[in-house]
């Protein structure tokens, strides 16, 4: 007795618990967008919840964990499939669940049952699909258990020096499958081609920051850089408009996470703001390129005899006030919050962007308000128009290669030991005679120039901007890039935004979750693995 | 609860610096006044425009506390700021939104009848349980595990799970705004000389004021509240003498989060509608509130709350900017505070260190 009643309280609790994920997902809708697959797809999320949830099971090894995943799965099985059922039974028989619980419809709950939805609006719905659903999920349970074990055993990458060379050559592989997928002989289902190919094209750059990690430190390393380096020179040119499109949205994001990456990786200031300078290098580059789209400009240039209808500053020439006015921008939100920390700091800065986009929104005579300033001219060379998705994929690769690479300078400096030093404990970097002010001042205004720079690219790149495309969503992506790519990790940044703001263009039908799923998995990463996917290499 | 705000860079700034802040912040309390002063002298607004503004105010300032008591009483317990807290007063709004339809449909509000006031009592404590059951569970989820991580860990949690509360009430009850119908009895007002005071906000007024009470006696006179007050001067010696520090954290989220609920039925008794978003704003002007009575303050957090309302509806008027920037004013004065007087107004003069 004494074994069997803690046995089955964990697997109730455990069981429980796996419901609550399975009716969380129900309600939100998920079901539906599977399909016909919703079932087994269902079982086998649910067999990696046990597999999760078993794994903190104590000492209970071989049938014991067998009999209480099985217990597990049955409690989240009977539990699942009586709130289906009971759903079902209720939208059959008229009730209109839908103006409440906006996404229990038909479809949706035909889909947990592996039937069509006629069957729930006629009410016809068998005894028999709902336990099969029950004993679906059970089986998933012992699953789970199997799964258990494989999860407690410690993970076999460290082991695997010898194996890196399948890492490293990696993302040369889904290069090779990128270039072979432009020929059009190539056997693939034609609607998809273009994301099969885009995924391919993620694929190779995320696993090329693996590869960067995998190879050894010193020769191997240099030289798996510059052949990735050669590898990402081909991409532009071998992808078509829209990967290069979704392409430089993912290197824009790179710069301005390379950038939040010296405040927050660095310097552990937390900055919710960060969007504030990113709209600040955009609308500095807006007024300048395109001046007749604010009315206070025009009428100012118009009094000085000065022609409305033309950039008063190349892409180029731009370049150096727009870094200016980003590193003022950083050096002003720095200032009165030198004082404050962590918490504290987050939510002052995180009131400086709504400040920010409330201007951008009300200052109407000067940004033109929710119209927004439109014609921002695209960057020209030689004559040559580079307003295309290609070449802004290259510039965008271009400059967070020159950003990458001030920061690696700058993280190896003196400046950047002060920064760790400070991010650590500022008391014991004070008391080793750094300069709190300064040391802070100079990473909030060179994350803002870098951020200012990643918002003028952004502007030639739209042409037209508005304030929502200056949201706090954008501080909020950007923030979580750099956490989940890792902290401090400048490979860590790339991989953030191929996962954040690359791979939710392949999964379009899934959009609708983008937030949900980066919310929740900030607050996992943040309790398994706080130093994200490739953490620094100094912490 | 004492304050406990770490300053140490401040302590590089010296004297001239500190001087010139001085002069600076007295600088623009002037300009403000004098600019207030003069807009009000030009009477552009009869006195019944700002004697209904400040009872609108002071109703805006009842709620603000509410939540600001919430930021306050874990911030004071384990020295985090609690992002989701506003998510937390949403979701109170809209289990208050459907606790609503429900007494409707029930017969339980119609009429004036003491019964409607005890469906009304019967909302607000729906709202405020699930508020409390979603503060409990959000502590044990995404804050528990993270205790003794490194210190930005449970802020990042906290905005994860701020975020993962707004849109998953988009996705679950779709983008239709829930629109509260005002039960009869409370749909009207009182008029006293040239203010009319709606009686939802005489109530929502009266209530918070209850409620405040009530947390104040619980937090000083309980057991539990003195073991409250034990675990937020030292979490070990507590855990020493006995105390369940666990227990004492989620009975603190528990507490925080039931006011906060209180605070979301309001919200929707006074503006009519909740939204997914709709605990955003409110909340960062909330923490605004608890900030500038001093944070970790429990009367503080009242009078700051209060201050705070009347300063965002009698403010764009009495400086003659436009309504939009409301919310300016609010992050302005949370800016403000935080560079001037970090241990708020009832913070006490000193700034405590604490390692």
């Amino acid at each position: 007795m004494s074994i069997v009643l803690p046995v089955l309280r964990d697997a109730l609790r455990r069981g429980v618990i796996a419901f609550v994920v399975l009716a969380y997902l129900t309600l939100v809708g998920l079901p539906a967008r599977l399909g016909n697959d919703a079932p087994l797809i269902f079982a086998l999320l649910a067999m990696v919840v046990l597999g999760l949830l078993l794994r903190r099971a104590e000492d209970c090894g071989g049938w014991t964990l067998l009999v209480q995943g099985f217990l597990a799965g049955a409690v989240a099985g009977v539990l699942t499939s009586a709130l289906v059922g009971g759903l079902a039974v209720l939208v059959g028989s008229g009730v209109r669940l839908q103006q409440v619980l906006d996404k229990l419809t038909p479809p949706n709950l035909a889909a947990w049952l592996g039937v069509s939805p006629a069957v729930i609006t006629r009410n016809q719905l068998g005894i028999i699909e709902v336990v099969r659903l029950a004993l679906w999920l059970a089986l998933a349970g012992v699953g789970g258990s199997m799964l258990a074990r494989l999860f407690r055993a410690p993970l076999p990458i460290p082991a695997a020096r010898q194996w890196r060379w399948l890492v490293i050559a990696l993302p040369f592989v889904a290069l090779g499958f990128v270039i072979a997928m432009g020929d059009a002989s190539f056997p693939l289902v034609a609607g998809q081609r273009s994301t099969v190919r885009l995924l391919f094209a993620l694929l190779a750059v995320g696993s090329g920051m693996l590869a960067l990690r995998a190879a050894q430190p010193g020769l191997e390393r240099r030289l798996v850089a510059s052949a990735l380096l050669v590898g990402l020179a081909v991409l532009p040119f071998v992808l078509d408009q829209f990967q290069n499109a979704v392409m430089g949205i993912v290197f824009i994001f790179v710069m301005m996470g390379l950038g939040l990456n010296i405040v927050v990786g660095y310097a552990g200031l937390l900055d919710l703001g960060y969007v504030a300078f990113f709209a600040v290098g955009a609308y500095a580059y807006a007024f300048l390129s395109a001046p007749f789209s604010s009315p206070w400009f025009s009428q100012q240039l118009t009094q000085l005899g000065l022609p409305t209808t033309q950039p008063l500053l190349s892409f180029w020439q731009a370049l150096v006030p727009v870094m200016v006015l980003g590193a003022l921008g950083g050096v002003m939100l720095g200032l009165p919050v030198l004082r404050l920390r962590g918490d504290y700091l987050a939510i002052v800065t995180l009131g400086f962007g709504e400040i920010i986009r409330l201007f951008m929104v009300n200052l109407a005579d000067l940004t033109n308000g929710p119209r927004g300033l439109l014609n921002i001219a695209t960057p020209q060379l030689f004559g040559y128009d580079l307003g295309n998705p290609r070449d802004m994929f290259i510039l965008a690769l271009i400059g967070s290669g020159a950003i990458a690479f001030i920061a690696l300078r700058l993280e190896r400096s003196r400046v950047g030991r002060a920064w760790i030093a400070v991010r650590e404990d500022e008391e014991a970097a004070q008391a080793m005679g750094i300069h709190l002010v300064r040391a802070k001042l100079l990473a909030f205004a060179i994350g803002a120039t870098f951020a200012a720079l990643a918002g003028q690219l952004y502007a030639a790149r739209q042409i037209n901007i508005f304030p929502e495309n200056f949201s706090l969503f954008v501080s909020i992506d950007a923030l979580a890039l750099v956490i989940v790519g890792g902290m401090g990790s400048i490979p860590g940044v790339v991989l953030g935004a191929i996962a954040l703001k690359g791979l939710p263009e392949v999964l379009r039908g899934v959009d609708e979750y983008r937030i949900v799923t980066f919310a929740a998995l900030l607050v996992i990463m943040m309790i398994v693995r706080p130093a994200g996917v490739l953490p620094a290499d100094r912490r | 609860m004492t304050t406990l705000i770490r300053a140490s860079a401040a302590q590089q700034q010296g004297k001239p610096l500190r001087l010139a802040k001085r002069v600076l912040g007295a600088a623009l309390i002037a300009a403000a006044l004098v600019r207030a002063i003069s807009v009000s002298a030009a009477e552009s607004y009869p006195l019944s425009f700002w004697a209904a503004q400040t009872v609108n105010g002071l109703v805006l300032g009842g709620v603000y506390a509410l939540v600001a008591l919430g930021y306050t009483l874990v911030y004071g317990i384990l020295l985090m700021i609690n992002f989701a807290h506003g998510e937390v007063m949403m979701i109170g709004g809209v289990a208050g939104f459907f606790g609503l339809q429900l007494a409707a449909a029930l017969g339980l509000l119609g009429g004036s009848s003491p019964a409607a006031a005890l469906g009304l009592l019967l909302v607000l404590s729906f709202g405020m349980g699930v508020a409390a059951l979603t503060g409990v569970t959000l502590e044990r989820v995404a804050y528990r595990p993270l205790r003794n991580a490194p210190r930005l860990a449970p802020l990042i949690s906290a905005i994860g799970a701020s975020l993962f509360m707004q849109y998953s009430v988009l996705l679950i009850f779709g983008v239709r705004p829930m629109v509260y119908q005002r039960p009869p009895l409370i749909a009207d007002g009182i008029r006293l000389g040239v203010v009319f005071i709606p009686l939802t906000g005489l109530i929502i007024f009266v209530t918070s004021l209850l409620l405040m009470g009530s947390l104040f006696v619980i937090v000083q006179r309980t057991k539990l509240g003195r073991a409250m007050r034990a675990v937020a001067a030292d979490k070990e010696a507590a855990a020493l003498m006995g105390v369940d520090v666990n227990q004492v954290i989620a009975f603190t989220f528990l507490l925080g989060s039931a006011l906060a609920g209180a605070a979301g039925v309001m919200l929707g008794l006074h503006n009519g509608v909740i939204k997914f978003n709709s605990g955003f704003i409110p909340g960062l002007k909330a923490f605004t509130a608890a900030v500038l009575g001093g944070i970790g303050n429990i009367p503080g957090a009242m009078v700051g709350a209060l201050v705070l309302g009347l300063a965002e509806s009698l403010g764009p008027s009495a400086l003659g900017i436009p309504a939009e920037y409301r919310d300016i004013i609010a992050f302005s004065v949370l800016v403000l505070v935080l560079v001037f007087r970090p241990s708020g107004l009832l913070g006490g003069g000193e700034v405590e260190k604490r390692a």
